[in-house]
């Protein structure tokens, strides 16, 4: 029975058995390592890294130790156009209280080419000149993959990382869901406050809301 | 309308009066005319992308009367709004009332909205297109008088691919008197029956750490001829892209959930509706609001498997997916779907024809005889037995190999086995073992031979035992014939439930284990046995080419996940693994022996291993952002050109052998790339694989006689710089740089 012929048989079906599983094992850790953990408050914040309007590589790993805020973009939609809107200049003024503080504020444009919002480098620096707006980076995510690792829905979609890397707020700009900037004196600012919680050292009261606004244009 | 009903009436009490004066009548019946050519109460606005307007039930109504109203939106094809829970993005219409209107209003009554798929399990919404009436219930003032008007506003977010928001003015009047119904009544009654009604049976919410499963039993739903049902939550408990599996059971339904997870508090209730479709397409809404419960019996067959995250669901499918398997409704259940009754008989018959095959027959035949000489000498009991204890064996052995199954399954946690074939190393894989097995059975290599030898071998033990153990042998052991048959029973039940999946292996068995079982219990049966013969190779050569065939197949869906090269790459791979197994089979006696079994392994390990590590490759990144990457034209050129860039074309085809060379050794080397990139030269792309009559007028043009050509414009000329045929990186570099 256990004969040379049988074992080489038998080494065969088991190479061919174990070929499959493996394969079939190896495939379902290949999509189980893309399943990067989802975004959650108090957690540590996912990395990436990105190109920014200026050419230069940029990652979340550069920022250790300084309070981030993300801001998922698209200049075209009217709700991103509400904060940046001349009459308000909401967003503008978060960003530069933000620098004044040394806060780290990354815009993310993750539409894809051909759709609404998408921008080559150059004309998102002009979009930042023409409306005083003040980043710290413009990050064109244009395969979509920073916004899916963050599950970014909307523009604007607000992220605010602490020092210390975790997650301390996602979700809408303010409380107010419209697109109209006259709403913006009347609602409560969520970055704003979870920013003001952070300095201070207290926790944040809000640390999430549902976002509103424009789905983002993958 | 109003003046001319009150022209009628007036009109009307004059006549009865007696006072018949022409010329009243006339002026009455004038005003009549014109009333009904006046615009009426109310008049579709138009807001941009939709007609806005505000209509009435009642043309009349007396002061503290209850109306409807409605808001009825007529969209532009292609645009919707949002319902009142909108989903991952999107607004819900709304009106603003001017000051003066100060009637009592109520909420919206929703309609039944559709799914808005929008970002394929990334962004789902709720929402109508084309049409949707809103209808509400307002109070009239109780000091009205004469006519009443409400004026304000309709704000509402309409999308297509893009977001506006827009505004559009309402008003709408109506006669304080005697209540009368208006032209509108009919259309927001109908509107409302598309609103949900309250469920009237029970829900049940279990909240488990893998997964929320809503159940819901009697009531208005019943089983029959139900094609889809959704959940659509009030608010964002759930992760609104996410599938819902559904299982169908006895005195019910349930459906998995998906908890949120952005940081909603989903402690709550989760209010909403259930939407079912018939298969006649009609859809019906019910109110539910499932308080937190174990199952409700009868509902859940099974607890289906987990949801992954894609599209399934009712209403407008207005995206294509890209060749996911959904778990949709009905796989996961047992009632319905791929029918039992279906499978098992094609799995009876496969285990009939493993008989057949030349490491089973041989077996059979010998036992036969020996059962022939068994019965000729009396021992017909001691045969059953052992025809018994066979079929155990053979039986079990499916069995087993069930239970591995399923155990692997389940250990590979929630993700559906069908799930492999969106992974191209797996079909890669799978495609090479197909393709080998199709050799084996050609004949190319022997791995069966012993096989029958080893049947002659166990033919011979003796006892009960032994004819068990033949009988797991035979399973086993015969395992490359059963291999095919064995993958494409799998391949059948891959996502059907344990229970399925287990009948089918122990039918299967019980096929192939049937003919013996049959001469056990009457031997004379034995005549009509196949002789063993040279047709049992015929027959295993001709099971060859189903396995190509499944092959090919596997190619054609490797084909859709990667792209040409990828497919190139697997099919030189089993060229490679079939010179391997042919210099295996042609090994010299002696002297370059070792070197030969040394190459022919490279072959077969290298067949198998270079196509999946291409499938692996990770996609190149660009190098920076500013680079200009294109598609050549000639118009671009100047464009680029006059903004003072140089630029570097590559004249290239999917069949020019050198044109893939040179990108291989050049053109997609990073230090290639990020000299064009830091040098503001463009790089242009002239795909030749097709017939294209302009990049053959620019090859005339540059006297080339085809692809591959290389053309460089230096920053600010005009003429290009023809490179040669084979490109080195430092020859590119150096034109580029100017060094």
């Amino acid at each position: 029975m256990l004969n040379r012929r049988n074992l080489s048989l038998a080494a065969g079906m088991a190479t061919a058995i174990a070929l499959t599983a493996g394969s079939l094992i190896a495939s379902t850790g290949t999509a189980a390592a893309d399943d990067v953990a989802a975004p959650a408050i108090g957690e540590t914040a996912p990395g990436f890294t990105g190109v920014d309007s200026n050419g230069e590589t940029v990652s979340l790993s550069d920022f250790d130790g300084k309070t981030v805020v993300l801001e998922w973009t698209n200049a075209d939609c009217p709700f991103v156009k509400k904060h940046y809107d001349e009459s308000v200049k909401n967003m503008q003024g978060l960003q530069t209280d933000a620098a004044a503080d040394d806060i780290v504020w990354i815009s993310v444009i993750s539409s894809a080419p051909g759709k609404q919002g998408h921008v080559d480098g150059a004309t998102a620096n002009e979009l930042t000149t023409s409306r005083g707006a003040a980043p710290t980076h413009v990050i064109l995510d244009e395969t979509g993959e920073i916004g899916r690792t963050y599950e970014a829905k909307t523009t604007p979609h607000m992220f605010v990382i602490k020092d210390d890397k975790s997650l301390a707020y996602m979700g809408a700009i303010d409380s107010k869901k419209s697109a109209n900037p006259a709403d913006i004196a009347t609602s409560t600012n969520y970055v704003t406050a979870a920013l003001d919680s952070i300095e201070a050292g207290t926790p944040v009261e809000t640390t999430s809301s549902k976002p509103y606004g424009c789905s983002v244009k993958y | 309308m109003a003046v001319a009903s009150a022209a009628a009436f007036v009109y009307e009490r004059v006549t009865v009066a007696g006072n018949k004066n022409i010329m009243t009548r006339f002026i009455f019946a004038l005003l009549a005319a014109i009333a009904c050519y006046l615009p009426a109460q109310s008049e579709p606005v138009d807001g941009g992308y939709a007609l806005v307007e505000l209509i009435s039930d009642h043309a009349s109504a007396e002061a503290g009367d209850t109306i409807s109203l409605a808001l009825k939106l007529k969209l532009d094809e292609g645009w919707h709004v949002y319902w009142r829970n909108p989903g991952d993005a999107g607004l819900p219409p709304q009106i603003n009332w001017d000051e003066e209107t100060r009637a009592e209003f109520s909420e919206f009554e929703w309609p039944i909205p559709e799914l808005l798929p929008v970002v394929p399990n990334q962004i789902m919404d709720y929402g109508y297109s084309d049409i949707v009436v809103l209808p509400f219930e307002a109070t009239l003032p109780a000091n009205a008088s004469g006519t009443y008007t409400f004026t304000g506003t309709a704000d509402y977010l309409i999308c297509e691919e893009i977001c506006i928001p827009e505004t559009a003015p309402i008003s709408l009047t109506v006669d304080i008197g005697p209540a009368s119904l208006g032209v509108n009544a009919r259309e927001i009654t109908e509107w409302r029956e598309k609103t949900p009604t309250v469920f009237e049976g029970v829900t049940a919410l279990d909240r488990s750490s893998d997964g929320w499963t809503l159940s819901f039993s009697g009531g208005q739903i019943t089983e029959a001829a139900i094609s889809s049902v959704r959940f659509f939550p009030n608010d964002h408990h759930i992760v609104h892209s996410a599938a819902q599996p559904i299982t169908h059971g006895t005195a019910g339904s349930c459906i998995a959930l998906t908890e949120a997870t952005d940081g909603f508090d989903t402690s709550s209730i989760p209010e909403g509706i259930i939407v079912v479709e018939t298969a006649d397409g009609t859809r019906a809404g019910y109110k539910i609001a499932p308080e937190n419960g174990d199952l409700l019996p009868g509902t859940c067959a099974e607890r289906p498997l987990m949801p992954a995250i894609e599209e399934a669901g009712i209403g407008s499918g207005n995206y294509s997916e890209g060749g996911s398997v959904t778990n949709d409704a009905s796989t996961g259940s047992t009632g319905g779907g791929f029918s039992l009754f279906a499978i098992l008989p094609f799995a009876f018959l496969g285990g009939l024809i493993l008989n057949l095959m030349p490491c089973v027959l041989p077996v059979l035949s010998i036992k036969a005889l020996g059962m022939t000489h068994a019965a000729a000498s009396g021992h017909t009991r001691e045969m059953k037995v052992h025809g018994l204890a066979y079929s155990a064996g053979v039986i079990l052995s499916f069995a087993a190999l069930a239970a591995a199954f399923l155990a692997v399954r389940g250990a590979l946690g929630n993700a559906s086995l069908g799930f492999q074939l969106q992974n191209a190393p797996t079909v890669i894989v799978l495609t090479l073992i197909v393709f080998l097995v199709g050799l084996w059975l050609l004949g190319m290599f022997e791995l069966g031979t012993s096989i029958q030898n080893t049947g002659s071998g166990l033919a011979a033990q003796q006892g009960t035992a032994g004819a068990f153990f033949t009988g797991v042998l035979a399973a086993v052991v015969g395992a490359p014939c059963v291999g095919p048959f064995l993958g494409a029973s799998l391949g059948a039940v891959i996502d059907q439930p344990s229970g399925t999946v287990m009948l089918t292996f122990v039918v299967l068995g019980l096929g192939m284990a049937l003919p013996f079982l049959l001469l056990s219990f009457a031997p004379g049966l034995q005549k009509l046995l196949p002789k063993p013969g040279p047709w049992m190779e015929t027959l295993k050569q001709f099971f060859a080419f189903p396995m190509f065939i499944t092959a090919a197949w596997l190619l054609s869906v490797l084909g859709a996940l990667t792209d040409y090269s990828v497919v190139g790459w697997t099919i030189a791979g089993a060229s490679a693994i079939a010179f391997g197994i042919w210099v295996w089979n042609n090994l010299p006696r002696a002297g370059l022996r070792p070197v030969m079994q040394g190459l022919g392994a490279i072959a077969l390990i290298g067949g198998l291993v270079a196509p999946i590590a291409q499938a692996m490759k990770p996609e190149p990144a660009p190098i920076t952002a500013n680079a200009i990457i294109g598609d050549w034209s000639p118009t671009y050129v100047d464009q680029l050109l006059d903004d003072g860039h140089g630029i570097f074309v590559d004249f290239t085809a999917v069949w020019c052998v050198t044109c893939q060379a040179n990108k291989a050794t050049t053109l997609n080397r990073d230090e290639v790339k990020r000299a064009f990139a830091e040098n503001n030269i463009a790089f242009l792309t002239a795909d030749f694989t097709k017939r294209d009559p302009v990049i053959a007028e620019e090859l005339a043009l540059r006297q080339r006689p085809g692809v591959p050509m290389y053309l460089y414009y230096p920053p600010g000329e005009r003429e290009p710089q023809i490179l040669p045929e084979v490109l080195t990186p430092g020859l590119v570099i150096g034109r580029v740089t100017g060094k």
